[in-house]
């Protein structure tokens, strides 16, 4: 009972202490649970698989470096999965300091592919297979814009390339041509892209956005405005599972990794909230004793 | 007058604001957008002058008084002035004339950001977890009927989200798919749904002038 | 080899009806151009639009894919137009007749929007009704808001222990509605505090909220009488970096020791590392925000939080001035009635064929 008692009212350093442990010990020993995949990103993996030939994918980079951890995972998966089977990509931020992010992750997953590619025709090459819009304000102005044409917003690309003389985007012209736009933000981008674009010019708009805002964005969900949705660390392990056992990549799975410390952290917080409430109830039937 | 002027600024600007909602012309939404950027965009710079004036008086009094941990005052002005001037003078990143190189060591603006305010940024968004930790270890006691409630959905959906749910119950993560789905989107359209007509009667109330706590309340 | 010879002996169909006519409700820079699809349609790669500017060569504005019938062109004002669509197949075109002539104007009132202006000014009118009613002196009651009743405790509690009182309105810019409410509440707040002669600290995140939440602490103490008290540097400018603010803030917590925390106003996730932190200085703390993302860490970390509308409802509840709840009065009758249009229409459309749902878009 006393030992009860005593970690119902523990001071916060030692809780502190306990959860930087079980969340640094799983990162150490990293290991990939089994992930079972829900209707959100199922759905969302399910939209891609169904871009036409003729459309592409378009990914928002949008998250800064406080929220890296969470979503870059989900940009990796899915640039994997456009990748593989062969869906052009356009990259773009709305912001300036995602771009940075973005080109880390492009970096990352070209080189991936190029390295086990055996010919050009395997290869991911530049300009061919995707491109990297960049990034062009006010926001309002790519939103807007690109439904009636994406060169025009987007003159030259991150690299100073003309976006016109580039043979991928000989074919795309605007939100007509865009399959899903898939925006991954720390904030609410998403919302922009379905509140702007998708009234205006009907693109389908998926998202990836952090568990903590995740209630933010059901309801859109739940209307259909959002064709899927990955939510945080959990959801860019659904959707690296189903790359995985779907696609066959066996590439390094970060979410999944984390997966051990986010267990451990929310069972931890269970336990603290447990044992703080049998301690609650235990004072509170001796405070009823007394009374008597 | 004294009160009487702000009142009718705020009656008039409020009604030329609702305006550009109604009237498609492109005259109007360009004198609107006028209005919206570069308006706003010319008295934030004076603001942004006065904010500055005020913070560093602030440390200034610190500093003069000697109060509790003055020597952090230094430690904020000299970082003002530092990156002031290499904002300034040495371009984001060292394109101008104020060398930001000196022997290998690099401390243009986007290197001091991506260096100092990112890993600070960081960090203390990941305190939010330590946070939450202690937070709800206080906090969430089984104190009546509604917490309870509360407390069991919160459980639900730890546990739903994670790997190990489907080893307990394969219905469990649907669970907590449908709370977040279900419960949590009617409770959360309910809020947002008063927010905005709050929001709208609140506006009203300030531009006809009944609000006035924001002068000062009533004489 | 097939494709030549295919292309030898088939004729690409051509769309037909073109129509061209001024964007309605616009701001007078587009046209909108239809047609009928062309019977190749199945097969073709799109629909490429031309225009001539009269007597003018036709040029290409635009490529839509297959399947679409409407394209909205981008012009100049005033200026008169002619257009042709042409099915693309690979390099062949096949060109439809002219459009009739057409001309972009600009429109002083968006039709499309009449439902939004009938809906805004029934509310507004039932508010107004409100008002009146108070302003005739009809005793108006308001539900009791337990956090705002938390305010005289909190700044009474202040006092006693001789501590400032803390008001964060977190990292909203001055046009938000949430710091619009949170500026009001300033006000009572800076009144009450003034009347006691306790410090109030007024950390902001925002140049041009510092600005104006200065002069409502100034004005707040000149009208009860004591403009002496009002302090420069109390009321003062931090940074616009969200953690960077919520660092500091989190500083003054534990020098300053506040009696009573307020956060009210737009706070994103710095919400729960300031209230904690307020916490585990033992400081009766009051939120309020509309940020329903915030609201659970708020509601677990501080003695009172302010829900959505609560938050806009507070001014008048502190200052039980009779306008002011008249207005809140007469906001609730305005939910009540969109409420029951909502449920009606909702039946409506379930039940029978009628297509409420228009009335909404």
């Amino acid at each position: 009972m006393k030992i009860i008692e005593y970690l119902s009212r523990l001071d916060r350093r030692i809780i502190y202490l306990v959860l930087a442990t079980v969340v640094m010990v799983p990162l150490v020993i990293p290991t990939v649970p089994r992930v079972r995949v829900m209707t959100p990103v199922e759905k969302l993996f399910n939209a891609v698989e169904a871009i036409p030939n003729d459309q592409i994918l378009m990914l928002d980079f949008d998250y800064d470096p406080q929220t890296l951890p969470e979503i870059e995972p989900m940009g990796v998966a899915m640039l994997r999965h456009a990748f593989h089977r062969r869906t052009k990509v356009a990259v773009l931020s709305l912001y300036v300091q995602p771009l940075g992010l973005a080109k880390k992750a492009l970096d990352q997953v070209t080189e991936e592919f190029n390295s086990r590619a055996t010919s050009y025709e395997d290869s991911i090459i530049y300009g061919r297979d995707y491109v990297f819009l960049g990034w062009q304000p006010p926001p309002i102005v790519p939103l807007l814009g690109m439904g009636i044409s994406i060169v025009d917003v987007y003159q030259r690309d991150y690299y100073g390339y003309r976006t016109d003389s580039l043979p991928m985007m000989q074919r795309v012209k605007n939100f007509n041509d865009v399959g899903i736009l898939v925006s991954l933000s720390g904030a609410t981008a998403p919302l922009w892209w379905i509140a702007y674009s998708q009234t205006r010019f009907g693109v389908a708009v998926g998202a990836g956005i952090t568990a903590v805002s995740a209630s933010e964005f059901y309801q859109y969900y739940q209307t259909g405005q959002f064709s899927g949705l990955m939510i945080g660390m959990k959801g860019a392990a659904e959707y690296e599972e189903m790359v995985q056992s779907r696609l066959s990549i066996t590439s390094r799975r970060k979410a999944s990794e984390a997966l051990g410390s986010l267990t451990a952290a929310h069972l931890t917080m269970i336990a603290f909230i447990v044992v703080g409430n049998i301690g609650y109830f235990i004072r509170k039937r001796k405070e009823k004793g007394v009374q008597r | 007058m004294k009160r009487r002027f702000p009142l009718l600024l705020v009656f008039f600007f409020g009604l030329l604001g609702i305006i550009p909602y109604f009237v498609p012309h492109g005259g109007y939404q360009d004198f609107d957008n006028a209005l919206r950027n570069d308006f706003i965009r010319i008295l934030s710079a004076f603001a942004i002058i006065l904010g500055l004036v005020s913070l560093l008086r602030v440390h200034q009094d610190k500093i003069k008084r000697k109060r509790e941990n003055w020597q952090y005052s230094y430690v904020l002005i000299i970082g003002f002035v530092v990156s002031g001037a290499i904002g300034l003078f040495g371009g984001i990143e060292g394109e101008l004339f104020l060398p930001t190189k000196i022997a290998g060591f690099q401390f243009d603006i986007q290197t001091l950001y991506l260096n100092i305010i990112v890993p600070l940024g960081a960090t203390m968004f990941a305190l939010l977890a330590f946070f939450m930790a202690s937070a709800s270890y206080r906090a969430f006691r089984a104190r009546s009927l509604e917490s309870s409630l509360l407390l069991s959905a919160a459980f639900i959906i730890m546990i739903g989200v994670l790997p190990l749910a489907d080893s307990i119950s394969s219905h469990l993560p649907s669970f907590a798919q449908w709370i977040m789905d279900i419960p949590n989107v009617a409770a959360k359209r309910g809020i947002t749904f008063g927010i905005a007509l709050g929001g709208i009667a609140t506006s009203l109330k300030i531009i006809l002038g009944i609000e006035r706590s924001w002068l000062g309340g009533k004489e | 080899m097939i494709y030549i010879l295919f292309s030898g002996i088939f004729a690409l169909a051509p769309p037909t009806g073109v129509k061209a006519y001024d964007t309605p409700n616009d701001r007078g820079d587009a046209i909108t151009v239809e047609w009928l699809l062309s019977p190749d349609d199945n097969m073709i790669e799109g629909y490429e639009i031309y225009r001539s500017e009269k007597g003018k060569e036709y040029e290409l504005v635009g490529f839509i894919g297959a399947g679409r019938t409407t394209y909205e062109d981008q012009t100049e004002t005033g200026t008169e137009y002619t257009y042709k669509v042409a099915a693309l197949y690979d390099s062949e075109r096949s060109y439809s007749e002219p459009s009739p002539v057409a001309r972009s104007e600009p429109q002083w009132f968006d039709k499309e929007s009449v439902n939004l202006l009938i809906g805004v000014i029934v509310f507004c009118l039932i508010i107004l009704y409100f008002i009146d009613q108070a302003r005739r002196g009809k005793r108006l009651q308001i539900r009791k808001i337990s956090g705002l009743d938390a305010v005289d405790e909190a700044v009474g509690r202040a006092t006693e222990m001789g501590r400032p009182i803390l008001y964060s309105m977190g990292i909203g810019l001055v046009d938000y509605i949430a710091t619009i409410a949170s500026f009001n509440i300033l006000g009572e707040i800076a009144k009450k505090t003034g009347q006691y002669e306790t410090p109030l600290i007024v950390p902001t995140s925002n140049p041009v909220v510092y600005t104006v939440a200065r002069e409502i602490v100034k004005e707040s103490y000149s009208t009860i009488g004591r403009p002496d008290l009002f302090d420069t540097d109390k009321v003062y400018f931090v940074t616009d970096s969200q953690f960077a603010y919520a660092a500091a803030v989190d500083g003054v917590m534990l020098r300053e020791k506040p009696a009573a925390n307020f956060f009210i106003g737009y706070f994103k996730a710095e919400s729960l590392i300031m209230a904690e932190t307020g916490a585990s200085t033992g400081a009766i703390q009051i939120a309020g925000t509309d940020q329903i993302t915030q609201l659970p860490f708020f509601v677990t970390a501080c003695d009172f939080t302010l829900i959505g509308e609560e938050l806009y409802a507070a001014s008048a509840y502190i200052s039980k001035e009779p306008l002011l709840l008249g207005a809140i009065k007469g906001e609730d009758l305005g939910k009540i009635v969109i409420l029951s249009v909502l449920v009606v229409a909702s039946l409506v459309g379930l039940l029978t064929k009628f297509p409420v749902l228009n009335i909404f878009r």
